[in-house]
């Protein structure tokens, strides 16, 4: 996903991703409410979760686990769209700071000038 | 085994990487072939591992802090970067780490086989250690392989299954006066790798260590003679580990022959600590 997508698509793709990795796992398709339970509701395993946020690391392209969100801080689907949109918004903000990927590209290259003269 | 100073690491560049939001793409014809990622594969036992890849057709992606030789060899025999890539960094760079596998994970499409092979050692009893080798030997040998493994089972999850091995030692399992922090390192990613196992076994991730004795390598040529021969006493098969003897273990585990072992770790001593 190349465009910052709207709060909508955030939860879209979330729910989604959910689903599947519920069908995968029982073989039936079922609607996904924000106010659903991961765990108690839905069923979701820990492993289920770190599926689904392996997976919406590609889609969306953040981790807000990484730094910014504490994985124990999620119980429902709505505190896990909002921790994509929390993501998001402060990534795009820290992305138009410092021109994201090409400044990470010579930020990277940088460290490794500095690796290589050690 | 015990290495002096570090088997090293690094990112060449940042070409398709999920924090930016982009897509990976995969290299032509990459996406039918084992794709293995040895850290620390300039040298020893981690150079034995690539080679090992290599030949048995698998894309091979290796980091260390220096360009060996060895890694400017398998450079000029790689085709076109189509099956072998290096990069520098250091270990205590956990940015470069998971942009490494990312960039891997770009390259190569996936990554089958992870091999937590980079380690260091600073000899000498704790009391008199300096605190900075204590923090530098807990960085390399176990924060990097915690660092890489969580960037790597990221990517295992999401292409369904996996396979991680760590690199243990002896030392980990029975004391030994002078490698206090090194065992300490080791015994952890024994840890490591049973928690792990638990926790990824039920989406076909399989982890396992190889716990290595004593075996020809650079840190064995300035053993004393007399300790030399005390080792070889004390082991039943009367020889020293040859660096394959250990290689082969790590390839068995990341074979689809040990598709049915995970959690384990495989001592590869001749017998000394039996």
């Amino acid at each position: 996903m190349l465009t910052r997508p709207t709060p909508r698509e955030i939860e879209s793709v979330v729910h989604r991703k959910i689903r599947a990795v519920l069908e995968e796992r029982s073989g039936e398709s079922r609607p996904i409410r924000g106010v659903d339970k991961l765990n108690a509701t839905l069923g979701l395993s820990s492993l289920d979760l770190a599926v689904v946020v392996a997976e919406l690391e590609i889609e969306l392209g953040a981790d807000p686990f990484a730094k910014l969100v504490p994985i124990t801080s999620v119980r429902s689907v709505d505190d896990l769209v909002e921790a994509y949109r929390k993501a998001l918004v402060l990534g795009a903000k820290s992305a138009e700071q410092d021109e994201g990927l090409d400044a990470a590209m010579r930020r990277a290259q940088r460290r490794r000038a500095r690796t290589v003269r050690k | 085994m015990l290495m002096r100073g570090r088997t090293g690491i690094g990112a060449s560049q940042l070409a398709s990487h999920p924090r930016s939001g982009r897509i990976a793409t995969t290299t032509a014809g990459a996406a039918s072939r084992k794709v293995a990622l040895v850290t620390g594969g300039s040298r020893g036992l981690g150079a034995e591992l690539v080679s090992g890849f290599l030949e048995r057709r698998c894309a091979v992606a290796t980091l260390s802090r220096t360009k060996t030789e060895f890694i400017k060899q398998t450079l000029r025999r790689s085709r076109r970067g189509n099956d072998f890539h290096w990069a520098a960094l250091d270990a205590s760079d956990h940015d470069a780490l998971q942009d490494f596998v990312a960039e891997v994970t770009a390259r190569f499409g996936r990554i089958d086989v992870l091999v937590n092979n980079m380690g260091m050692a600073v000899e000498g009893i704790l009391p008199t250690m300096r605190t900075r080798d204590i923090v530098d030997t807990v960085e390399v040998n176990l924060i990097a392989a915690l660092v890489v493994s969580h960037a790597c089972s990221r990517v295992m999850l999401r292409q369904g299954g996996g396979c991680i091995v760590n690199i243990s030692s002896i030392n980990a399992i029975r004391g030994q006066a002078g490698v206090a922090v090194y065992s300490a390192t080791k015994a952890a990613l024994d840890g490591l790798t049973r928690s792990l196992a638990r926790e990824l076994g039920p989406r076909n991730i399989r982890v396992n260590s190889v716990a290595p004795g004593y075996f020809e390598s650079d840190m064995v040529k300035h053993m004393a003679a007399d300790w030399k021969r005390r080792i070889l006493r004390r082991t039943p098969l009367g020889r020293l580990a040859r660096i394959e003897d250990v290689a082969n273990a790590v390839q068995f585990l990341a074979s689809d022959q040990a598709s049915f072992i995970t959690g384990q770790t495989i001592v590869v001593d001749g017998g000394i600590s039996c």
